[in-house]
C-alpha cells in the first residue's frame, strides 16, 4: 500500500496520542516547576487511572463517570502519598538519589497494581459508541474526539487554576521565585505537595481517556511516562506551552513513522527523537527557562 | 550534584597489586565453595553483577556521571559472544575479548554526544539508549533471535579446559573480577583517576587546570562499558542463552543501586553490595509476585536511610573504632 495515502489517517491517531503525551508532559512540568524534581513514576499515574477505573466498574459495579471520578481521586491520594513518603524525606538528596527513589516508586506502583488488579491488559468501553465517523475519507473514532475535547477542557481549567485561584497563584509564585514566595509566607513544601496532586490528577485523567483506545496493563506506565518526559523536553523543558506542543509533535512524528519503518520500531522512534533533540537543541523547540543554550 | 565521598584526596601514583587486606578477601573467596557449596550459582551471578557494578562505579562513583543504560552494554557483550560463538564458531576466549571491544566501541560512538548532558538529562539519554537497544534486539530477528533470544551458547572454555560446573564457573568469574579490580585500582591511582575525581567535583574547575573533560568522561564511559562487555560475555557463557528480558531497565536500576549502596567512590563497596543485592533478589524471588513490590520498598528505604551507601557508613565507623583502639593501646604503652 502506498505509504503517502495512509498519512491523513495516521495524522489523526498521532494527534490523539499527542494529546495524551501532552497531558503526561504537563504532569512532569507541574512538578518540575514547583520543585526541580523529575518524577519518573509519572507514567504509573496514567496506568493507575485506567486500571483503577476498570476495577471500580467491574469489581465495585459503579457507573462509568463515577468510577472515573473515584479513580482520579484515588490516584491523587497516591500522588500525595508519594510526596509524603518518598519525595519529602529525600528533599535534600542529590539528583541521583531522587532518580533512583522515583524509579523505585514506579516499580512499587506498577507491581502492586499487578498484584491487586491482575496482570491481564484491561480496556474500557468508549465514552460514546464505537461507530467511526468518516470525514473526507478519513475515519475518526469518537473516542479521539473525546480525548481532544477533554484535553482542551483540562488545559483551560489548569490555566484557570493557576491564574484565577489563590492556590494556583501561590503555586505559580513558588515556582517562579521560591525565595520570594517563602518571604511572603507561601510554604514551598506545601506547594510541592499540591503539585504532586495536580500532576497525579492530570496523569490519571489521561489514563482514563486513553484506556478505551489502547489496552492498559500494569507495565504500560513506564513507557508512557518516558514518552511524556521526552515530549516535555522536545517542546521546551519547564514550559506548559512547550509540554503541549512537544506532546502533539511527538505523537504525530511517532504515528507517521509507522508509514515508513516497520511498526516494531515505533517505540524506538521517541527515544531517537530524544537523542537528536538533546544533541542539537537541548532547550527544546520553544526554549526553556531552566536550560542555558550552551550547556547545563 | 552528586554526593561524593572522596576516597583520599592525596592518592599517590603507585602501582598497586595486592595488600595484606586483600589476602583476607581472597582467602574468603577461595574457601567459600568449601564452606557453603549451595551458594555457588548465586555467587557466579553475583560475580558477574560485581564486574558490572565495578565498571559502573568508575563512571558513577568516581566520575560522578549517571548512567541508566548500562544493561545495554551488558546486553551488547552477551549478544556479541552468543552470535560469534553460535554462528561463526569463534572460540569463547576470542568472543570474550570481542564482546568488550564491541561494548566499548558502542560506548565511544554514543558517548561523545550523550556526555555533554548532565544530571537528569544524562540519566534520561542513557535510559533512552537502553530502550533503543532493546527495541533493536527484539526487532532484528535474523541476527538476535528476537524476543526469545539465542540459545545454546557454548560453555566458556580455555585451551581445551571447559568451565562446565558451577564450581569452575565460580573461579572463572571471580578470577576475571580480581583481574579487573587490579586494573581499576591502578586506574583510580593514575592521572586519569585523579582527573575523574576532579571532573566529579566540578567540571569547570577541572577544565581550568588543564583536564580535557570530554576526553576523560568519554574515556571512563568506554572503560566501564568494556567492563560491562566482559560481564555480558561471561553471562552468555554461563547461562548459555542471551535474551532481551535480561537486559532491561530493571537491571540498569539494580546495578546503579549496587554502586550507590556500596558507596560512591569505592571499588570494594560495589562488589560487596552486588553480592548482597543478588542474594536479596534471590531471597525475594521466593515470594513470587510479591517480590518486586517488596524490592521497590526496600530500595526506597535504603535510599532514604543510607543515601551515601551502607558500605561507607560501616567503613567510616569501623575505621574510627579501629583507630580509636590503636590510639588507646599506644597511649597505654607510653604510660607504662
Amino acid at each position: 500500500m502506498d505509504p503517502w495515502g495512509l498519512i491523513p489517517q495516521l495524522l489523526i491517531s498521532g494527534i490523539t496520542m499527542g494529546a495524551i503525551y501532552a497531558l503526561v508532559a504537563l504532569g512532569f512540568v507541574t512538578i518540575v516547576k514547583a520543585s526541580q524534581i523529575i518524577n519518573f513514576a509519572q507514567g504509573e499515574f496514567v496506568m493507575l487511572g485506567g486500571v483503577i477505573t476498570f476495577f471500580f466498574i467491574k469489581g465495585a459495579g459503579l457507573s462509568y463517570p463515577l468510577a472515573a471520578l473515584m479513580a482520579v481521586i484515588v490516584v491523587v491520594i497516591i500522588g500525595f502519598l508519594l510526596h509524603v513518603l518518598v519525595i519529602y524525606p529525600l528533599r535534600k538528596a542529590s539528583t541521583l538519589i531522587l532518580i533512583m527513589a522515583t524509579l523505585g516508586a514506579s516499580i512499587v506502583l506498577s507491581n502492586t497494581s499487578a498484584l491487586l488488579f491482575g496482570t491481564l491488559p484491561k480496556t474500557l468501553t468508549s465514552f460514546s459508541g464505537e461507530q467511526p465517523l468518516e470525514i473526507g475519507g478519513v475515519l475518526i473514532v469518537p473516542q479521539s474526539l473525546w480525548v481532544l475535547g477533554a484535553t482542551v477542557c483540562l488545559l483551560l481549567s489548569l490555566h484557570f487554576l493557576s491564574h484565577r485561584t489563590l492556590l494556583g497563584k501561590a503555586m505559580e509564585a513558588s515556582s517562579t521565585d521560591p525565595l520570594g514566595a517563602d518571604l511572603v509566607g507561601i510554604s514551598r513544601n506545601l506547594m510541592v505537595f499540591f503539585a504532586f496532586g495536580v500532576s497525579a490528577a492530570m496523569g490519571s485523567i489521561a489514563g482514563v481517556l486513553v484506556t478505551p483506545l489502547f489496552y492498559t496493563s500494569y507495565s504500560a506506565g513506564t513507557l508512557l511516562g518516558l514518552k511524556g518526559f521526552i515530549a516535555a523536553v522536545l517542546g521546551g523543558w519547564g514550559k506548559n506551552s512547550g509540554a503541549i506542543l512537544g506532546g502533539f509533535a511527538l505523537g504525530i512524528v511517532e504515528s507517521l513513522s509507522v508509514a515508513f519503518i516497520p511498526s516494531g520500531y515505533k517505540d524506538g522512534v521517541a527515544f531517537a527523537v530524544l537523542l537528536l533533540i538533546l544533541y542539537f537543541r537541548p532547550k527544546g523547540i520553544l526554549g526553556s527557562p531552566f536550560i542555558d543554550s550552551r550547556r547545563w | 550534584m552528586i554526593s561524593l565521598i572522596l576516597p583520599d584526596p592525596h592518592l599517590p601514583y603507585r602501582r598497586e597489586f595486592i595488600k595484606k587486606r586483600d589476602f583476607l578477601y581472597l582467602g574468603a573467596l577461595m574457601l567459600l565453595p568449601v564452606i557453603w557449596p549451595d551458594s555457588l550459582f548465586l555467587m557466579v551471578l553475583a560475580g558477574i553483577y560485581a564486574i558490572l557494578s565495578l565498571g559502573l562505579s568508575l563512571f558513577l562513583g568516581y566520575a560522578g556521571q549517571i548512567s541508566l543504560g548500562h544493561a545495554a552494554f551488558f546486553g551488547i557483550g552477551a549478544y556479541t559472544t552468543a552470535i560469534l560463538t553460535t554462528r561463526y564458531g569463534v572460540p569463547p576466549l576470542g568472543a570474550f575479548w570481542a564482546s568488550a571491544v564491541a561494548a566499548a566501541a558502542f560506548a565511544y560512538l554514543i558517548g561523545k554526544p550523550i556526555l555533554k548532558l548532565k544530571g537528569y538529562f544524562l540519566a534520561l539519554a542513557t535510559l533512552g539508549f537502553g530502550e533503543i537497544f532493546l527495541v533493536i534486539v527484539r526487532e532484528s530477528r535474523s541476527l538476535t533471535g528476537g524476543v526469545s533470544g539465542i540459545f545454546g551458547v557454548p560453555w566458556f572454555s580455555l585451551a581445551g579446559f571447559t568451565f562446565d560446573t558451577y564450581l569452575k564457573q565460580y573461579y572463572l568469574v571471580w578470577g576475571v573480577l580480581i583481574g579487573l579490580v587490579l586494573f581499576a585500582k591502578n586506574l583510580v591511582r593514575s592521572k586519569m583517576g585523579r582527573a575523574l575525581l576532579a571532573v566529579a567535583a566540578s567540571e569547570d574547575a577541572a577544565a581550568s587546570v588543564g583536564i580535557n573533560v570530554v576526553r576523560v568522561k568519554v574515556g571512563v564511559f568506554v572503560i566501564s562499558a568494556a567492563f560491562a562487555g566482559f560481564a555480558g560475555s561471561l553471562f552468555a557463557g554461563v547461562m548459555s542463552t542471551a535474551s532481551p528480558g535480561a537486559f532491561g531497565l530493571g537491571l540498569s536500576v539494580l546495578i546503579v543501586m549496587m554502586v550507590i549502596m556500596g558507596g560512591m567512590g569505592t571499588l570494594y563497596g560495589p562488589i560487596f553490595s552486588a553480592v548482597f543485592l543478588t542474594w536479596l533478589t534471590d531471597v525475594l524471588g521466593g515470594y513470587q509476585e510479591y517480590s518486586l513490590p517488596i524490592f521497590g520498598v526496600i530500595l526506597i528505604l535504603l535510599l532514604i536511610f543510607f543515601p551515601d551507601g551502607v558500605g561507607t557508613r560501616l567503613n567510616a565507623r569501623l575505621i574510627y573504632l579501629i583507630s580509636y583502639w590503636g590510639r588507646k593501646r599506644r597511649r597505654e604503652r607510653v604510660e607504662r
